[in-house]
């Protein structure tokens, strides 16, 4: 562990204060642009690095996760895109917060949100990496299976007031995922010898449909949210706010600690995971999906915490959780750093570098967003004839950028004319995503799993980690569908007084 | 109809051809017990029975509460304000669409800058103003240099003129 004179030298003898500032702020502009994902801007970035000094080099990389992770609250609050997957949560009522006119309101619990989650995520990496390291390595495909289901449980609660229609989406969404390559036997699925099929629809691409490009057909010809006299303030939290928040933050940081430490949870379970817990546990539930302040809270910083503890397996055995933890594993190698106890021991500089250069850029968080936040807010109350063309060239743009195809972009419209309809239809799109995101390791994991076993179901049971996820799927299911029937048998009761 | 009910016959609609696509997925000899096709026809049969449980439970409550019907009449009415007509919509969409057509030919900047102008006009922005056009060229250009220029994302220059560069 760093002690003060190592942090100390950091700090004067080292331009890790300005790594982590640019590091951060890239992040936060990559994040915060639709289809540049929190891997890609760490990804642009990584050529860069190869010059610098590696302890550095890490740090600046670390940051620009950091700041991604964070970013795309932006755009999920103000635009209804998620920048990135794992904000997709912080849509459902960080967007009718902004329809609200409180914009400035939920982009600084967003913030603030994230920096709760970032410094109890790197408190975790800093004390915790070894006794909780032990994690990534005992998942098996059955632990991963159980994973995947404990998902999709929060469907149950994600429907809208009718499980039926939720299911249905899931299904949809499911299938979706099952587009492009069989995991286990490599056969190609619903491609059509298109060769942009192969790799499978990506998440980010039902997203943007579903949400942004649902939202910009809806408003057409409308008036729209334009409001020019509107505030460009950003409200940060007070006291009292905090103390409201603080147990759904408790929340995100517990689920976001947990999903961390599992290869391939990511941010995105752990966020809806986040809110569906944060709604169970409220004192106001019935506000969810309305504009809930909690709502914004604890998926923000169960994704923030996500963007720490996902190093905790990748620096202890090189075990990369995410896409963006893989790029960092990249940059480790780049350098020569071979991540496993050793590191600690033989390069225990870079180690100190990330955990300061994390530091320095999540306290430095609050400052870049308040000097960038609200020219974003000025940006998406100008009159809606001129904001709707930016945002639909911008989604285009970030569609684009993801795999240079014009294929995509198609896949993306077709997507923002389904959503309309089962907007029309009031059909809930949250349970098609979370189907379109966990798909594939649902079924890649329960199959792995029984040629495993050799096709023995038991395999389940007797995981210890896949019989608790699986349990607590249950747990929650069950509690999903008594809410669900109270609330059901609440407004019929009423409906029969009226 | 009534809207749950059409949406239940498009889904079972969507199951059943799923089910037939998912017929026709090739074997293979590194294939699990499951197989490729085990999950697509699992989820196939699975929506088709909630499609029908949707038209089932529609049909009931319609049969069973006529007043519910009304009220149902009346909620969707109110739905429907909030969302622009359909035909509004898809029209918005059909920019997207042009936008995607026209990419190779006319390349990154020319493309975004008709998007954004056309889009302008097409919300209500005045036809001959020079404040659209310059939000087009200007928002083509902005576009540009953050995508290509700082993020080196490779944009299509466009067919029409290559021989320019």
């Amino acid at each position: 562990m760093a002690t003060f004179w190592d942090i100390f030298h950091l700090l004067t003898e080292t331009p890790i204060f300005f790594v982590a500032i640019i590091g951060l702020t890239w992040g936060i502009m990559g994040g915060a642009l639709p289809g540049i994902s929190a891997s890609i801007t760490m990804a642009l970035v990584l050529p860069f690095t190869y010059a610098m000094d590696p302890a550095q080099a890490i740090a600046l990389l670390a940051c620009v996760y950091i700041g991604a992770e964070y970013g795309g609250s932006i755009p999920a609050i103000l635009i209804r895109t998620p920048g990135t997957n794992s904000s997709a949560a912080t849509v459902i009522d960080g967007y009718e917060m902004n329809r609200q006119g409180r914009a400035g309101e939920a982009l600084g619990i967003s913030l603030m949100s994230g920096v709760v989650g970032s410094l109890f995520g790197l408190a975790m990496l800093i004390l915790l990496t070894e006794p909780l390291s032990w994690l990534a390595l005992a998942f098996t495909p059955a632990s991963y299976f159980g994973l995947g289901i404990l998902g999709l449980s929060v469907i149950a609660s994600m429907s809208g007031g009718s499980l039926i229609k939720g299911l249905c989406a899931a299904t949809v969404g499911l299938m979706i995922s099952t587009v492009g390559t069989d995991p286990i036997s490599g056969v190609t699925r619903f491609t059509f010898d298109v060769p942009d099929l192969i790799g499978g629809i990506e998440p980010v691409l039902v997203m943007v449909g579903l949400f942004a490009l649902t939202e910009l057909m809806s408003q057409s010809g409308s008036v729209g949210m334009a409001r020019l006299n509107a505030s460009i303030r950003i409200k940060l939290p007070s006291w009292q706010m905090m103390n409201k928040l603080k147990r759904s933050q408790f929340i995100g940081c517990i689920l976001g600690l947990f999903e961390g430490l599992t290869p391939g949870g990511g941010g995105s379970i752990a966020a809806f995971m986040s809110y569906n817990e944060a709604r169970r546990w409220s004192k106001t539930p019935q506000l969810f999906g309305k504009g809930s302040e909690e709502g914004v809270a604890a998926p923000e910083t169960a994704n923030n915490t996500v963007a720490s503890t996902a190093m905790i397996p990748l620096l202890s055995f090189g075990i990369p959780s995410s896409n963006s933890t893989a790029v960092l594993l990249g940059g480790l190698l780049m350098h020569g750093l071979i991540p496993g106890p050793r590191l600690f021991e033989q390069s225990a500089q870079v180690i100190d570098s990330i955990y300061v250069g994390s530091f320095i850029a999540i306290i430095a968080q609050i400052g870049v967003g308040i000097v960038i936040l609200p020219a974003c807010i000025w940006l998406v109350n100008r009159p809606r004839h001129y904001r709707a063309g930016f945002i639909f060239a911008l989604i285009l743009s970030g569609i684009y950028t993801l795999n240079n195809s014009l294929f995509d972009l198609g896949i993306a419209l077709g997507l923002g004319v389904v959503g309309f309809f089962m907007r029309l239809a009031r059909f809930p799109v949250l349970p098609m995503i979370l189907g379109v995101v966990l798909g594939h390791m649902v079924e890649s994991s329960y199959r792995r799993s029984l040629v495993l076993s050799g096709g023995d179901l038991r395999v389940f049971l007797e995981d210890p980690i896949a019989v608790a996820l699986l349990s607590l799927a249950l747990i929650f299911i069950v509690f999903s569908l008594a809410r669900e029937i109270r609330d059901a048998r609440k407004a019929k009761l009423k409906e029969a007084h009226s | 109809m009534n809207k749950d009910i059409l949406s239940g016959v498009v889904l079972l609609a969507i199951a059943g051809i799923y089910y037939t696509w998912s017929t026709r997925i090739a074997d293979s000899t590194l294939s699990d017990e499951i197989g490729a096709d085990g999950l697509p026809k699992m989820l196939a049969i699975l929506l088709g029975v909630l499609a029908v449980c949707l038209i089932g439970r529609t049909v009931l409550a319609m049969g069973l509460r006529a007043a519910a019907a009304t009220a149902t009449k009346a909620e969707t009415e109110e739905e429907e304000d909030d969302n622009a007509p359909l035909p509004r919509a898809l029209g918005f969409l059909a920019f997207g669409a042009a936008y995607v057509f026209l990419l190779p030919f006319v390349g990154y900047i020319v493309a975004t800058a008709l998007l954004i102008g056309t889009i302008a006009i097409y919300e209500g922005a005045p036809r001959r103003s020079w404040i659209v056009l310059a939000a087009a060229i200007g928002g083509g250009l902005f576009y540009w240099a953050i995508f290509v220029k700082l993020l080196g994302v490779n944009q299509p220059m466009g067919s029409i003129f290559q021989g320019l560069f």
